[in-house]
């Protein structure tokens, strides 16, 4: 009958679509609806299948199969190389459709391309009767990205899984079956059954499972081996009556203060009517190692010595691990990184200024780069500097010899503390970088003054600056005199808008990504960099005191006519890039390797990918913005 | 009585079946047939398939039969039909003809099924379908040299493609391929400026005629 075949087929792309977001969350009628309507064409490679001249888009496409490309059109000159690339389950024009205007981008089959299409009304008609669709669609980063958040805690649900609790239950503890045998079985079998199964312990119950013994290995020399025990006797004989047993709902603490208390290694854990569920050994236990952000910080500040820091420094990638496992975003992640790589550096400059006389000298630590945005990923090296003010009858050259001893300190305990020591020197125990108020004022100047390349390369670090320890009042002051002054340098701004421009977005224009020799992507060169770049030279321009990319973005933004939509695109995008560093440095570290930003999006599950990409376009509208801005 | 009742009554199929029957191929054989020489987007193909229990045309049966329609170059799941030869053969294949109409028939290997299907349609029907028909078979390799140069199994262009189906061996799940792959080839063959059903089956005989010389 002909509805039985077009239910096959409703079927067969309905089956299709499930594969794809948003329509694998979409509600059920709403997934009907589309799939009844969505016809199969085809479109050779090389045809155009929608354009700006067709007018209002008339479909809404889906991509069954193939490659399209989009790409910008427009009277700009930057168009070359806007264009991306989709592929199966990517659709398009959405922005198009939904206004019912003609497409902005040109779509052009770059493969033999199958494509669903529906039309203009079932579109508005689906986004009408499909919350999720319409979701989709007006925010579609947004969206995305909050999905790739609950992808990723599912990838790490096991890890989170083993990082339990010292509260967690004893049950929750019990990894398997409880085994037992009664106090008449031969104890030659008993240890038969615990040599076949690797157990470290035989419990003794009777018929209604209730523990009446144990029998560990320990036991086995002196009770067993050495008395000479005859083994074909019932394990009754030999077993230590009355063991200790906790309930089911005891936490992890419990049991370790039982085991503490008397000095067992096993306790039996009962449910609510004395039978046996299993056995925790104090190594289940063992590997319940607890930190929390407030034993950290504690940990932190108490810290006595550079040894005591180490092993906070350690917490604190463990801990950014079991946050990352809960799917914290990127912004607090790094936050939360910034804050406590904040609290171990200013308790290093403590421990060194108790070995340093620096009474009466007024000076400020400065962080600069990442630490300076609050932007620290899990491998940062050290960027850092000292601002200073010398006491009125003192000698200034003597004053800077002990900042720079007192910093040589700090950047040493820095280093064994897991901030590897800057390449370039850019650390406070250079001489160069341990300046007065007045000397960072004329070395900023010469900068803006005269932007060569080694003066733009300097601007983008040092510009993100911030005191983090001492005195925030010459950082302030040098702040407030360096937004007046590079505001007014048109030339400056221009120059370090061209240098931003250096490295585009690794969007392809046949594939999907541009990659560096080694088949990876530079998250940070290629990635993260762009987004920081351009927001300092936004910020500076608009006046916005921020040392923070966000901050400066969503500041800038307002005084700049931006909508607050757009803006919060581009964040999610730069979010995603730095949430993607994170991870992949977590991964590795896990390795013992050192965290690095290579990734490679093969490696990448497809939703993370298109976010990836949609990030980066994010990243290439921002370009496109200084672009237009400084006429380049 | 009229003419077909000769062929179809006394089946232990009823009356009123019968009936209907009789009004469906009147009407279908007072359509005329599809104009060859109009252009694909204004031709409505229909893609035909059937089912057997085995490949062989004497001794296997034909069990189900499928078709969907394309219709201005795109495929779409109500523009289709499938139903197995039982309970009522004659119902099936009326609605089959009802289906396809007069319109240009697309089929994938045409000895196959048409040698299948058409005794089932004179034995049960007493009609004889005469359809115009396109052989994939044929066309693809003579549109796709690049991909198959001789005739290749249909398995063998779904996988050139990367074309899928949600069930293999089954009259509109290979169907469904089918049209899939008729889309590519009626695009292939707009390039080469074969713009029609029939400039079609030219380059399917010139391919065969080339087939025979080579």
């Amino acid at each position: 009958m002909s509805t039985t075949a077009a239910q096959m087929l409703v079927g067969a792309s309905t089956d299709f679509l499930r594969h794809f977001s948003p329509f694998d969350r979409m509600e059920p009628a709403a997934l009907a609806y589309l799939a009844q309507h969505a016809v199969l064409g085809f479109h050779p490679r090389g045809s155009e299948i929608l354009t700006p001249e067709m007018g209002p888009a008339r479909h809404f496409y889906i991509i069954q199969r193939g490659k399209v490309q989009a790409r910008q059109t427009g009277a700009t000159a930057v168009t070359e190389y806007a264009s991306l690339t989709m592929s199966a389950g990517e659709c398009f024009p959405i922005g198009a459709i939904s206004a019912q205007r003609p497409s902005t981008n040109a779509y052009v089959a770059v493969e033999d391309s199958f494509c669903f299409q529906i039309t203009g009304d079932e579109f508005l008609h689906l986004m009408q009767i499909s919350p999720v669709f319409h979701l989709f669609c007006t925010q579609y980063i947004a969206s995305l990205l909050n999905q790739s958040r609950q992808q990723l805690q599912t990838t790490f649900a096991q890890r989170a899984a083993e990082q339990q609790t010292m509260t967690t239950p004893l049950g929750q503890l019990v990894k398997r079956e409880p085994v037992c045998v009664t106090p008449e079985t031969r104890t030659r079998s008993a240890l038969e059954k615990m040599n076949e199964l690797r157990i470290g312990c035989m419990v003794v119950a009777d018929a209604g499972q209730r523990p009446v013994g144990i029998l560990t290995q320990s036991d086995l020399l002196p009770r067993v081996v050495l008395a000479g025990f005859d083994l074909e006797r019932p394990i009754g004989e030999v077993m230590t009556a009355n063991p200790h047993q906790l309930p089911a709902t005891a936490s992890a603490y419990d049991a370790a203060l039982e085991m503490a208390t008397h000095g067992v290694r096993h306790l039996l854990v009962v449910d609510g009517n004395g039978c046996l569920k299993g056995v925790i050994s104090e190594r289940d236990l063992f590997s319940l190692q607890r930190i929390s952000l407030r034993q950290i910080r504690a940990g932190i500040e108490n810290a006595a010595d550079v040894d005591a820091l180490q092993h906070a420094s350690r917490d604190i990638r463990q801990l950014a691990l079991n946050l990352i496992a809960q799917g914290v975003g990127a912004e607090q992640l790094t936050q939360f990184i910034s804050a406590l790589n904040d609290a171990l550096t200013r308790r290093i400059i403590e421990l060194a200024l108790d070995r340093h006389d620096l009474v009466g000298i007024d000076f400020g630590w400065f962080a600069f780069g990442s630490e300076g945005r609050h932007e620290q990923t899990l491998s940062t090296d050290q960027d850092n500097g000292i601002i200073w003010r010398c006491p009125e009858p003192e000698d200034a050259e003597a004053v800077r010899k002990r900042l720079i001893a007192f910093a040589r300190e700090v950047n040493q305990n820095l280093a064994a503390c897991g901030f590897p020591l800057c390449k370039g020197n850019i650390m406070a125990s250079n001489p160069d970088l341990c300046l007065t108020l007045d000397e960072w004022k004329e070395r900023f100047g010469d900068w803006i003054r005269e932007p060569d390349p080694q003066a733009l390369l300097n601007a983008s670090i040092f510009f993100d600056f911030r005191v983090l320890y001492g005195n925030e009042r010459l950082g302030d002051q040098l702040r407030t005199w360096l937004n007046k002054l590079s505001r007014t340098s048109t030339n400056f701004l221009r120059m370090m808008a061209a240098n931003a421009l250096q490295v585009p977005p690794p969007l392809g224009r046949i594939r999907d990504f541009v990659l560096e020799d080694d088949g990876t992507i530079d998250l940070k060169k290629c990635g993260a960099r762009l987004f920081v770049d351009a927001a300092r030279i936004i910020a500076l321009r608009t006046g916005v005191d921020s040392s923070s990319t966000v901050q400066r973005l969503r500041q800038a933004s307002g005084k700049m006519g931006v909508s607050s939509e757009e803006v919060s695109a581009i964040i999610d995008g730069f979010h995603f890039i730095q949430l993607l560093r994170l991870r992949s440095q977590h991964l590795e570290t896990e390795h013992d390797a050192d965290g690095d930003n290579r990734i490679d999006p093969d490696s990448l599950n497809e939703l993370d990918r298109r976010i990836l990409k949609e990030a980066f376009r994010q990243a290439r509208k921002l370009q496109l913005r200084l672009k237009l801005d400084y006429q380049l | 009585m009229n003419w077909i009742s000769r062929f179809i009554g006394g089946r232990g199929e009823s009356e009123a079946l019968d009936r209907g029957v009789a009004e469906t191929l009147a009407h279908w054989q007072s359509l005329v047939d599809a104009d060859l020489s109009r252009a694909h987007f204004e031709t409505r193909y229909a893609v035909l398939n059937t089912e057997a229990t085995g490949l062989d045309l004497d001794r296997d049966r034909l069990l189900a039969v499928g078709a969907i329609a394309i219709e201005g170059g795109l495929i779409s799941p109500a523009g289709s039909y499938y139903s197995t030869l039982e309970p009522s053969p004659s119902l099936a294949l009326c609605g089959l003809l009802e289906f396809v109409r007069k319109d240009p028939v697309v089929v994938f290997n045409a000895a196959f099924n048409l040698g299948m299907l058409e005794p089932v349609l004179d034995q049960r029907l007493g009609i004889a379908l005469d359809a115009q028909t396109i052989d994939l078979y044929f066309l693809l390799p003579a549109l796709f040299p690049e991909r198959h140069g001789n005739p290749v199994r249909l398995g063998d262009w779904m996988e050139s493609f990367g074309i899928g189906t949600f069930q293999r061996h089954h009259a509109l799940g290979d169907g469904w391929a089918v049209a899939q792959l008729f889309l590519a080839a009626q695009a292939r063959a707009l390039a080469q400026g074969a713009a029609s059903p029939r400039a079609l089956q030219d380059l399917e005989r010139a391919y065969r005629q080339y087939r025979r010389k080579a």
